[in-house]
């Protein structure tokens, strides 16, 4: 479990990204986290490795104060995948870009042969195993960087922005990877401003604007909020349009739906009725 | 890295930023060529007390210590093992004066990169008759030193990130630590520098082979005033090297 007691910090002391956040994050959530460009999303998640350190309040990981650890003393528990690939990927091949990561944090040999070869397969990198990163598309140097990180089964796992540069169909993959992490047990916070992403994939949602929380709750609440999309500059899905159509013409149907198989039902309900 | 800041232009208004940046650049490379042409503690100790209210001018005097304090552990480096390895009679004499000339070399040219904005260096080359494309390509080099160093703390968090320990281990495994830094920073950059390029290539560099500029520069009374003092300097400096002897003055150790 992760706590974060009223955060507050700024850049050089002087560019406030965080006052005051407070958040809980039990194991085992998948929790996304949406604002505005600046509202300190990318700031936040680096709070929870240690990258940055508060300059007010408290980041608590299993009831100790995460000041007491270092950055990779704390990568060993929590994965942190941030927007950029190529700040991360250095090796000749992307097998051993992910194969450097397993080994750095202390998997044995065999151990981390057999987990490479499952995320490259599960992330649609397996024929392109032996390529240099540095000749892949943006997209694929993207799922490289996901795959070193992802192949460690981090405890939580943090994605800033995975799904930049990704076709619907990667996306899917991706969420199929992190619903299956999820269900042994991993905690999964992403950033984004994918709201289908978070929509589809993400039961909690944390929205953000200047450096506070400005809700936390149900995805599905959390999104249908007008005040809170009008904040994180976000265009309300597509969804709960169509639902607020449906409740001008039928008012019995509830204008906050976000989810299809929600939607079906109202619209079966209301049909049967007529 | 911090020393850098000292060769990173400020936007502020003094007396030395509203030279021309010929007049600086020249000041600028006489005092390199005094700070060379003298290897003892006393010439030294006068270029760097002549310079310091030059940099107080400029406003940048804070700055300067700043730097200063971030090169102490190369200066003390200098000093100490000038003195344990250096064949002069009196090798702790010489390492002072070593680390005084890499100071007042420092400095020299700290106080024209302070005050010369990018754009007005590439205009000063090209009134010097420096082709276009050449200046250009200098003062870019000279915006993206900031951002270098930017990504490269980005990369830095980033290996951080996945469990890498930068700061841990004998000194064999901090330097190849160097290696999952120093790659992706290459890369980035190159891949930057063609997405810049193609980018103004897109944008129409180089269309027209006669370039017009909106700010040309010319030189005012107070920079010949500058250019005259420098060249004075610089002349009796050499006189002074060449023909008179110099009261040897060493520490009694």
């Amino acid at each position: 479990m992760i706590i974060l007691e009223n955060v507050h910090f700024a850049y050089d002391g002087i560019y406030t990204a965080l006052q005051g956040v407070s958040l809980q994050i039990d194991d085992g959530e998948r929790i996304a986290i949406m604002g505005t460009n600046g509202a300190g999303k990318t700031t936040l998640v680096k709070q929870l490795n240690g990258l940055l350190r508060p300059h007010r309040g408290r980041v608590i990981l299993d009831g100790i104060d995460t000041k007491r650890y270092s950055v990779a003393e704390l990568a060993r528990h929590i994965g942190l995948v941030m927007q950029n690939p190529d700040h991360q990927l250095f090796l000749d091949s992307v097998e051993k870009e992910i194969l450097f990561g397993l080994k750095q944090l202390g998997f044995s040999s065999e151990d981390a042969r057999i987990r490479c070869e499952s995320t490259l397969l599960n992330l649609g990198l397996d024929s392109l195993a032996d390529r240099s990163p540095f000749t892949l598309s943006g997209g694929e140097r993207k799922r490289v960087a996901l795959a070193s990180v992802l192949a460690t089964e981090p405890r939580v796992l943090v994605l800033d922005e995975p799904t930049i540069g990704q076709d619907a169909k990667q996306k899917e993959n991706l969420a199929q990877m992190l619903r299956d992490l999820n269900e042994k047990g991993r905690t999964v916070i992403v950033v984004t401003h994918d709201i289908e992403f978070v929509i589809e994939n993400f039961p909690r949602t944390v929205a953000m604007a200047n450096g506070t929380v400005i809700a936390d709750g149900p995805t599905s609440s959390v999104l249908s909020n007008d005040d809170v999309i009008e904040r994180c500059s976000l265009t309300a899905p597509q969804l709960t349009l169509a639902a607020r159509s449906i409740h001008a013409i039928h008012p019995d149907v509830s204008e906050r739906l976000t989810l299809l198989s929600n939607l079906e039902e109202e619209i079966v309900r209301v049909l049967r009725g007529a | 890295m911090s020393f850098l800041e000292v060769f990173q232009y400020t936007r502020q208004d003094s007396i030395i930023h509203r030279l021309d940046p010929r007049a600086k650049l020249f000041m600028a490379i006489v005092s390199a060529i005094v700070s060379l042409i003298f290897l003892e503690i006393l010439p030294l100790l006068i270029i760097l007390i002549i310079l310091i209210p030059l940099l107080v001018a400029a406003k940048s005097l804070r700055r300067w210590l700043r730097s200063m304090k971030g090169l102490s552990i190369l200066l003390v480096f200098i000093l100490v093992f000038n003195t344990l390895l250096s064949p002069a009679p009196n090798p702790l004499n010489h390492s002072i004066a070593l680390t005084l000339r890499l100071i007042a070399l420092m400095t020299s040219f700290s106080l024209f990169f302070l005050t010369v904005h990018p754009d007005e260096l590439s205009q000063a080359l090209i009134q010097m008759r420096v082709r276009f494309e050449f200046a250009f390509a200098m003062s870019m080099a000279m915006r993206y030193v900031p951002t270098l160093a930017q990504e490269a703390y980005a990369i830095m968090d980033a290996q951080k990130a996945r469990g890498v320990e930068l700061d841990k281990g004998n000194p064999l495994k901090r330097i190849r630590n160097i290696v999952p830094i120093i790659v992706p920073l290459i890369i980035v950059s190159i891949r930057r520098a063609l997405s810049i390029a193609e980018s103004m290539e897109s944008r129409g560099f180089g269309a027209s082979p006669h370039r017009t500029y909106m700010n040309r520069l010319s030189f005012k009374k107070k920079d010949w005033v500058v250019v005259f003092i420098s060249l004075l300097v610089l002349v009796l400096t050499i006189y002074i090297r060449l023909y008179i002897p110099l009261y040897v003055w060493s520490l009694p150790f």
